[in-house]
């Protein structure tokens, strides 16, 4: 059963036109990341599902109706930290089952049954102001899993945590999620769109690819990338890894770059030596699988993060 | 859905955060509280004994008057822009949330937040010697006055939080419009002391005529600088406060709930 159906959608703000026709289905159950560049398009298309945002043209059916008479089915979690500072975790997590119509007796149980869940039973009553940005953020993913919600949108949720935050905030994630649940995942993270069953990239508007990840990096046709982590990080750098890289195209990334090439073992002595003549020091050099990153390196010939 | 449910819930985090912010606290009670003791006992040096009570009764109205006036004007366009800032407004609008109901629970919260403002200041003000010169009618009349002031600040406090966009801005606008006009209205001024185009603008701005006209009821026609209390006058007042209020409430329920 379809979930979320979405057809021929477009947005276009004056003369920017932010989505082009998309196209997407996805199902009941399925767990479901939307990776792409800032000003891709992702934030739109979740915010139009969320009915938080109109389409200029095309269609969007939530189980089969539109988004705004589905809302009691939409747990949507947008990029902002919207729960209030001044609140304590449980008063935020109150306000929401008050504004979802439950009584004070009924509201009271699910709540706590929430922060049992999402493990912020004993700072449940401290405010929010004084909580980490994970602590924080699983507080907001809490106010979309009251019952009844069927499907939960995920704008960017991992922005601003630290790896080790991100990892306990995905990890709820999944042990959160019912079987029948269907995740929306927006991200620019391709170790966070990892995680889900089914990846599109999207880039100016329009889904790109779409399969499972590990089907995706196969038909990338992408094998052996070389991670290098560099002291400096200039044109000059770029431009002299781009020799030994496939088509030479060469991917920046926070620390480094990353080279495509065939034969690892060759090349690699190689990049070292050819950075050390300009006077560049490889802090780090190893061969990883490819990631969604390069898949979509590969693609647009754009960094998904920048 | 329950009606109460949402509106209650609106009712109880706006309270809550008006409660447990200090710049809310500061504009709308200890600012106002600050005065009503420097007018108590600075501005009374040349008036005769037996009418510094009543004096500082009038200061108390005034400061009564301010602080509803920040409440509406400061407090609540703050509440507005910080909800919208943070995500909070784009979360209810993916919630089968009815934007009247958050207004309703907003502007609920307002009225118990102002009324408590007000009570601390009159405590205050008697404290300092305040006395009135009134009836249990007189005392009615004026609180159904107050809730004039706190409908017309509350409609141009939600103008000011559907139009300005951030939060210390529709705060800082809202603590300049009140203290403005609060100055040349005759709210914290004598409105005989008022050039005859202010005295004009004190008549037609609502508040300063809910001011002049609870000073006249509750201290007498002198304080008041005119006799408010003429049918022409008060309908004005009422028709102008439930304009300022209704056209508020249109603009948040439509701009700050528009989908883009």
């Amino acid at each position: 059963m379809d979930a979320i159906n979405v057809e021929n959608l477009t947005k276009r703000y004056g003369n920017n036109e932010v989505l082009k026709e998309v196209d997407l289905t996805i199902e009941e159950g399925e767990f479901y990341a939307l990776m792409g560049p800032n000003g891709s398009g992702k934030t739109t298309l979740a915010s139009i599902m969320a009915s938080v945002r109109s389409a200029t043209s095309g269609e969007i059916r939530i189980y089969g109706r539109k988004p705004e008479s589905a809302r009691e089915f939409i747990g949507y979690i947008p990029q902002e930290n919207f729960s209030s500072p001044i609140l304590t975790g449980r008063e935020n997590l109150m306000y929401f089952a008050g504004m979802l119509g439950y009584s004070k007796s009924e509201a009271e149980r699910i709540v706590n049954e929430l922060l049992s869940k999402i493990g912020l039973s004993e700072d449940a009553d401290k405010r929010v102001s004084h909580y980490s940005g994970g602590m924080r953020k699983r507080l907001e993913v809490a106010t979309a899993l009251f019952p009844g919600t069927k499907i939960l949108i995920l704008d960017e949720p991992t922005t601003g945590l630290d790896p080790s935050a991100r990892r306990k905030f995905l990890g709820l994630i999944r042990e959160v999620k019912g079987e029948k649940t269907t995740i929306l995942l927006i991200t620019h993270i391709g170790t966070d769109a990892e995680l889900a069953s089914r990846v599109g990239l999207i880039d100016k508007g329009e889904i790109i690819a779409e399969d499972e990840p590990e089907r995706l990096k196969e038909t990338s046709g992408l094998k052996n990338v070389i991670n290098i982590e560099t002291t400096i990080k200039s044109e000059k750098v770029a431009n002299a890894l781009s020799d030994f890289s496939e088509e030479q195209k060469v991917l920046e990334t926070d620390l480094g770059y990353r080279v495509y090439c065939k034969d690892v073992g060759k090349v690699t002595p190689k990049i070292v030596r050819s950075l050390d003549a300009i006077g560049c020091k490889t802090t780090k050099i190893e061969t990883v699988k490819p990631s969604l990153e390069d898949v979509f390196f590969k693609l647009t010939e754009k960094a998904v993060g920048g | 859905m329950s009606l109460l449910g949402q509106v209650s819930a609106t009712l109880n985090k706006t309270i809550k955060e008006f409660l447990r912010q200090k710049t809310v606290l500061f504009w709308t009670i200890a600012w106002p509280i600050i005065w009503v003791l420097i007018g108590s006992f600075s501005f009374t040096g040349n008036v005769p004994d037996e009418m510094i009570p009543y004096t500082r009764g009038s200061i108390t109205i005034s400061m009564m008057s301010f602080a509803l006036m920040t409440a509406g004007m400061a407090n609540l366009p703050g509440n507005i822009a910080e909800d919208r800032e943070r995500g909070l407004l784009s979360k209810l609008m993916s919630m089968p949330v009815r934007p009247w109901r958050d207004s309703i629970g907003r502007i609920l919260a307002l009225l118990a937040f102002s009324s408590l403002a007000a009570v601390l200041v009159i405590l205050v003000g008697f404290v300092c010697g305040a006395r009135f010169s009134c009836t249990m009618t007189g005392v009615l009349e004026s609180i159904g006055f107050l809730l004039l002031t706190s409908f017309a600040s509350a409609g141009l406090g939600m103008l000011i939080g559907t139009f300005i966009k951030h939060v210390h801005g529709a705060i800082m606008t809202g603590v300049g419009i009140s203290v403005v006009t609060a100055s040349i209205s005759g709210v914290m001024a004598p409105y005989a002391s008022l050039p005859e185009l202010l005295q004009n603008f004190a008549r037609i701005y609502p508040i300063s005529s809910v001011n002049s006209s609870i000073t006249y009821l509750l201290a007498g026609e002198k304080y008041a600088g005119y006799i408010p209390l003429t049918t022409s006058q008060t309908t004005l007042t009422t028709i102008i406060s439930i304009l300022l209020f209704a056209a508020g409430l249109i603009a948040y329920s439509r701009f700050c709930w528009r989908k883009e």
